[in-house]
């Protein structure tokens, strides 16, 4: 077996960004997944940004590996062909979709319910799961985040629960066809359960506290040194008497105030001042270095132009290819690595209906 | 049936990305075995504990722990004593995975290596969830969620261009990494059902977050240049904003994506040009769940911003029942969120157990599965490899993420 997930078939109905992202995920282990796509295609190939040829890379990273089918050319006997013999037919919950042995839905909201038929983007889930009244400054307006990172987690969402249920039907412990379907807005509260549920018992939350400042700890944010930025996590008691050696911050090291994250929280307007001019005279990277090596996790915060040259990705092969059209596009790889069956790194991607002969 | 029945888990992580994977299997129906010790408790149960802490049952009052270790059985072993490891690698020859999130060096100090495990039971898994991966550079560097976030490239497409690259204000890289780890978790099983098989996983949780920041990467790739931080303006679509509504920070998102929406808010707003500061004056009186519905009722996507405490009331959540009440012993009823994925038109997968207290299976799987008897039971009791209580650790940093 060379590939983890071999043998599987997977038919993408509605290619929205997050049954394409689950699709991925199984493309990328070695199922066979079919973009089953109008004649326009799916609407992810019009998604920005655009490669000079006009294609779409969003399209481009998630579509590696996959086979393109132009369903206009298939009768509805041989769609309906297709999809009993799929092991899974993901859809986004829009329209009818025909039975098959495992179908997944995958909506902004779910079925049923109030909101299931409103209009759904990736701000709004985060506006619904709360995080978005904590970004931002104290006085306002709360800050949106960008891109499509709430259908990215319904697909992997969408991708556990598909997969769990492939595992189940194949070890005998499901033995009927079944319906599933994930909810994107509830895959957007893995972030903020756990708030949630601790505000229920104290009744206490956490204001919005300004560009960085948050729960549970000071130091806690991205800094500017005296050269790009740091990251700083201080949590433990151990970490914070550390940071002070490092930083050269004695005064502070025991005050009692500040041996506990919550204590240091309060005092942040105390703390602040000394640890960010102290910062100033750092150089980022040497401080990176010089907090890991004495246990205290600093991060490098490397900007978009720096990321595909950090070591630890490059090393790693963090980002591969995805070929479009003979072009190549840095894409990011899957986060997982199986050792003995590992994934495929980038891939050719297909062009609309490229495959509909062969899987006719 | 539950699809992952017959599977057993040994969950040797911490904190929440390793106990949110390990919870999923646990959701799909895997039998989880949580192992924690006395002293080397999970440290979401605190990273500050203190004697008055434990006298007052602080491990069993963690929200966190609490949330992230349903449906799992928890075991304790002391993995420093020669019988607690011996009893650990009993358990392993039985298990189909093990995961962990240690940082690098622990499972080899303790000598409960890949190898090692292999040495038991040749057939099974080890995910390991490191911060950064397992190879590379930077394979022994610890990190938090945070740490994983501010790594990742994403704090730079957040915000605006006068403030400094701006993170999400949660713990991002932790539930990312949990459920890239339980999908990572699903792919090896595949492997292993199929050709009866092991092998170790390697997941690199700054790595799950590429994908939630594909958009500006794909940006950079494709012009070379970062995308510029915009604040709350967007060239996806027609309009976007975050407006003041009602009532102590409240507010409404309203974006419009077709011309027929922005025709539609510029007629309820009763402007004939909806600028920000329009939209802004026509909300700022009303409540902003009544605008949602309303704007949302016309076709516009719109949503209030919900905070921490009205999660729980959400209409939507309740009406699916997400949220499912389970007693719990020292906390009493609690909410537990739902699995985001559940059958169609049924109210979710029933959540069987809440999250156990420390020790609270030793002697159904001391017992059950290893076949020790009571006066062994106490002997391990008596030598402090196994309790139920947990003691103040001699240091608390070495196991953490």
């Amino acid at each position: 077996m060379t590939h983890a997930l071999e043998d599987i078939r997977v038919v993408d109905l509605s290619g929205s960004i997050a049954t394409a992202y689950c699709g991925k995920l199984f493309a990328d282990y070695g199922a066979e997944v079919i973009n089953l796509e109008s004649a326009n295609g799916f609407p992810t190939r019009l998604l920005e940004p655009l490669m000079p040829d006009g294609s779409s890379a969003m399209h481009a990273y998630l579509s590696t590996n996959k086979l393109s089918v132009d369903r206009t050319e298939l009768s509805d006997r041989q769609i309906e062909k297709l999809v009993r013999n799929a092991d899974l037919v993901l859809d986004d919950g829009s329209s009818e979709v025909p039975q098959a042995p495992l179908n997944m839905s995958v909506s902004w909201y779910g079925a049923g319910g109030p909101y299931s038929d409103f209009k759904g983007t990736d701000a709004l889930c985060f506006a619904l799961n709360g995080m978005l009244r904590l970004i931002g400054r104290v006085d306002g307006p709360p800050i949106i985040p960008t891109g499509y990172q709430a259908q990215i987690s319904g697909g992997i969402n969408a991708f556990i629960g598909s997969l769990g249920y492939i595992l189940g039907r194949e070890n005998g412990q499901i033995t009927e066809p079944i319906s599933l379907e994930t909810s994107i807005y509830e895959s957007m509260l893995a972030f903020t359960d756990v708030g949630a549920i601790a505000a229920y018992n104290t009744g206490i939350e956490a204001p919005r506290m300004g560009i960085n400042r948050y729960p549970p700890t000071y130091p806690l944010g991205i800094f500017p040194c005296k050269n790009g930025w740091i990251g700083l996590t201080v949590l433990t008691p151990g970490q914070w008497h550390t940071f002070c050696d490092l930083l050269d911050m004695p005064d502070f090291s025991d005050v009692p105030l500040f041996q506990t994250s919550v204590g240091r929280l309060q005092a942040i307007d105390a703390i602040e001042p000394i640890v960010q001019e102290r910062l100033l005279g750092f150089d980022a990277e040497e401080l990176f270095y010089k907090g890991q090596e004495n246990r205290i996790p600093l991060a490098r915060v490397p900007t978009l132009e720096e990321l595909f040259s950090v070591d630890q990705f490059v090393e790693r092969k963090a980002f591969s290819n995805a070929s479009v059209n003979g072009t190549n596009l840095k894409v990011p790889s899957v986060p997982f690595r199986l050792y003995t069956t590992p994934p495929n790194f980038g891939g050719r991607v297909a062009q609309l209906g490229e495959h509909t002969e062969e899987v006719l | 049936m539950k699809p992952l029945a017959g599977i057993r888990i040994i969950d040797l992580s911490m904190g929440w990305a390793g106990p949110l994977a390990c919870r999923h299997a646990a959701d799909l129906g895997a039998e989880v075995i949580k192992v924690e010790s006395c002293e080397r408790f999970d440290w979401w149960r605190s990273w500050e504990a203190t004697p008055e802490w434990i006298e007052d049952d602080g491990a069993e009052k963690s929200t966190a722990f609490n949330m992230v270790n349903r449906n799992k059985k928890d075991i304790t072993l002391d993995l420093e004593h020669p019988t607690g490891r011996k009893l650990l690698l009993e358990l392993v020859a039985t298990a189909n995975a093990v995961v962990e999130n240690y940082s690098g060096g622990v499972l080899p100090k303790l000598q409960l290596t890949f190898e090692d495990l292999q040495s038991v039971n040749p057939e099974i898994i080890l995910l390991s969830m490191p911060p950064f991966g397992s190879t590379g550079p930077w394979a022994e560097f610890r990190a938090y969620g945070s740490t994983v976030e501010q790594s990742s490239g994403l704090p730079h497409q957040t915000g605006s261009a006068d403030d400094p690259p701006t993170m999400q204000h949660v713990a991002y890289g932790d539930a990312a990494g949990g459920m890239n780890g339980a999908a990572a978790l699903m792919v090896a099983l595949r492997h292993q059902q199929r050709t009866g098989k092991g092998q170790f996983v390697d997941l690199s949780q700054v790595e799950g977050l590429f994908p939630l920041g594909v958009h500006g990467i794909l940006e950079f790739a494709v012009t070379g240049k970062s995308p510029e931080r915009r604040g709350n303006s967007s060239t996806r679509f027609i309009s976007q904003g975050v407006y003041p509504c009602e009532g102590e920070d409240q507010w409404i998102v309203i974006q419009t994506e077709t011309n027929d929406q922005w025709d539609t808010l510029c007629r309820i707003t009763g402007s004939p040009e909806a600028t920000d500061e329009r939209i802004g004056q026509w909300t700022k009186d009303k409540d902003a769940t009544d605008v949602m519905f309303t704007l949302q009722e016309a076709g516009i996507p719109a949503a209030c911003t919900n905070s921490a405490r009205t999660l729980i009331e959400d209409p939507q959540l309740n009406a699916r029942s997400y949220w499912q009440w389970l007693e719990r012993p020292v906390v009493g009823l609690q909410p537990n969120p739902g699995a985001p994925y559940r059958a169609l038109n049924t109210d979710g997968f029933p959540i069987a157990s809440p999250a156990p207290t420390l020790g609270q299976h030793n002697r159904e799987v001391l017992q059950g599965i290893l076949n020790r008897s009571d006066k062994e039971l106490e002997d391990l009791e008596w030598q402090g490899i196994i309790g139920t209580r947990p003691r103040m650790p001699r240091s608390h940093t070495s196991q953490e993420e």
